[in-house]
């Protein structure tokens, strides 16, 4: 059974303790900032920063929502994988970081602006759901350490099934606009959301695309603008002087005769 | 930004080559074989234009040395792999080509049937090649999740037709150097006669004319492009569209891109319509500078649609 972790931001205090302990557990270094007028900090998810709390500080309301991969069921970074370095571990979407040669199309594909580059390093790097713990019946880092169970781990069904109950008790204790997110987007998220607003109030797409959708019609629309469009002017010019140069063969064979 | 200057000059060269390559085809095929020297001059231009593309590719990656990973996929759904393979192939029969051409002299009755046979087929087949390797410029963005890429289904179309506009401009330019290093080599009596590699003035102006439709296909998918993407569904669309019309790239777009690489060359083109080049020397100059102009206004195209769909 497919396992996922429900974010619901009803709880979220913004500790970032999921920070703290992504940071720990993954070993990845501290990042020096600025201050740019908001508490949020970092301020964007990074090569070393696989998890983050995005802040919307609109007067006399806060939302905050845990920022961090989705592994996507249809993932556009697997998709787009030139080299085959992204994969599905079960339902962990995972970068093999030997055979990642860095090119940066997973960055460019990724619906959620999750994937980043390391410009030291050279290769792209996300969150992994801590596959190293959950494959061993331990719960990822972040989950583990929110102090108000706002990030929860299980059985994606069971997930499903709590977080549109509580969107449902939400809607019902004053937030209206309370939504569950994440059960059919992308083919299915493993990262699933109880939003107390529309999902672009908190930055996420109201309706997410694989980059791969249209692909085969923009490959079409390419190969007919040469084939047919383009090839007119040509064909309309170059067929010109094979006239031209027709004519002039017959009367060279005219003077012959 | 993962995306900067070695890809976009890299899309821009690509596609340039494709773009000389299907131009000097055509003009070959549709004259019976009248522009043989033209499709030489094309496949000689796109091969070097290409390697250095991909040296740049190679280069602009996080880890170069694990490059050869590209070769040893094939994903359909990622358009950087099928683009590695186009390019693979399309350099390879061209070098193909080559290697053939240069063959000719080790025959003293001129080149067997076979092998002329065999030219004709590869040229062929490798136009297909080319289509493909243009159309891909535009796919490689297209298929992502950034609006001003993704958000119109119309990229490629205005990639291939900048990629076809810039090639036939790159043949005029290569077509103008050769015919005058042959004139310097013959005052110098370096060579005896006009070499096989002189292109026709008339083919010359030939191409121009060509040029100047190619570039009202590319006017037209760029508004097609642009009216698509104010339009368009997708999150930030018109936010990045306008980007390009009265944001940071609003100089490079509307002086390089509509001006340098479509208005100017397409006025150029017009006011020299149905004048041959003679001895005057005028005529010559204005179809020079307006290949220039579509060549460099090319690759301000491609560099800010991929600037612009990262910002």
């Amino acid at each position: 059974m497919p396992k996922a972790r429900l974010i619901d931001t009803s709880k979220c205090m913004a500790c970032r303790g999921c920070q703290v302990a992504c940071k720990q557990w993954n070993e990845l270094p501290a990042e020096s900032t600025e201050q740019l007028g908001t508490y949020e900090n970092p301020p964007e998810l990074s090569a070393h920063t696989w998890i983050r709390v995005e802040f919307r500080e609109r007067p006399g309301e806060w939302l905050f929502r845990a920022h961090t991969c989705m592994h996507c069921t249809d993932a556009s970074c697997e998709k787009v994988c030139p080299t085959g370095a992204i994969s599905h571990q079960e339902e962990v979407v995972i970068i093999d970081q030997k055979t990642c040669i860095g090119c940066g199309y997973c960055v460019e594909a990724c619906p959620f602006h999750v994937v980043h580059k390391d410009e030291v390093d050279g290769t792209s790097r996300k969150c992994r759901f801590c596959i190293d713990r959950i494959t061993n019946g331990i719960e990822p880092a972040c989950a583990k350490t929110c102090p108000t169970g706002a990030i929860q781990f299980g059985e994606r069904a069971d997930l499903i099934d709590m977080g549109i109950r509580k969107a449902q008790k939400l809607r019902a204790d004053g937030f209206p606009k309370t939504n569950f997110y994440g059960e059919d987007e992308m083919g299915g998220l493993h990262t699933l959301y109880v939003l107390t607003e529309r999902p672009s109030v908190y930055g996420l797409p109201e309706a997410p695309e694989l980059a791969t959708s249209a692909a085969l019609t923009k490959w079409l629309i390419g190969l007919v603008t040469a084939g047919v469009v383009a090839a007119v002017p040509l064909w309309l010019v170059f067929r010109r002087k094979k006239q031209l140069s027709e004519e002039q063969q017959s009367k060279v064979e005219g003077g012959v005769k | 930004m993962a995306w900067s200057a070695p890809i976009y000059v890299y899309l821009w060269l690509a596609g340039m080559a494709g773009g000389a390559y299907f131009a000097a085809f055509i003009a070959d095929r549709f004259t019976g074989g009248g522009n043989r020297q033209l499709f030489r001059l094309a496949t000689y231009l796109g091969i070097p234009m290409a390697v250095i593309g991909v040296i740049l590719l190679i280069v602009d990656l996080g880890k170069p040395i694990r490059f050869w990973h590209l070769l040893t996929e094939f994903n359909v759904s990622s358009p950087m792999s099928m683009g590695t393979w186009i390019l693979f192939a399309w350099v390879l029969i061209a070098v193909v080509l080559v290697v053939i051409w240069w063959s000719e002299r080790f025959f003293d009755r001129g080149m067997p049937r076979s092998l002329q046979r065999l030219t004709s087929f590869l040229g062929g087949i490798n136009v297909i090649f080319a289509v493909l390797l243009m159309t891909y410029t535009g796919v490689l963005l297209a298929v992502s999740n950034q609006s001003l890429w993704a958000g119109s289904v119309l990229l490629p179309c205005l990639f291939v037709a900048s990629a076809i506009s810039t090639g036939i401009a790159i043949l005029i330019v290569g077509a103008m150097i050769t015919n005058a290093s042959t004139e310097v080599r013959l005052a110098l009596n370096q060579c005896s006669r006009a070499s096989d590699w002189t292109i026709s003035n008339r083919t010359i102006v030939r191409l121009a004319e060509a040029d100047a439709g190619v570039i009202v296909i590319e006017l037209l998918a760029l508004v097609s492009y642009a009216v698509w993407l104010a339009n368009s569904s997708m999150a930030g669309a018109s936010e990045g569209l306008s980007i390009l019309l009265n944001g940071s790239l609003a100089a490079p777009f509307w002086i390089g891109v509509v001006l340098l690489a479509l208005l100017i060359p397409l006025w150029l083109d017009i006011a020299n319509w149905g004048k041959q080049i003679g001895s005057n020397k005028r005529v010559a100059m204005v179809i020079a500078s307006s290949s220039l102009c579509v060549v460099i206004g090319g690759l301000i195209l491609r560099a800010v649609i991929t600037i612009g769909g990262q910002s």
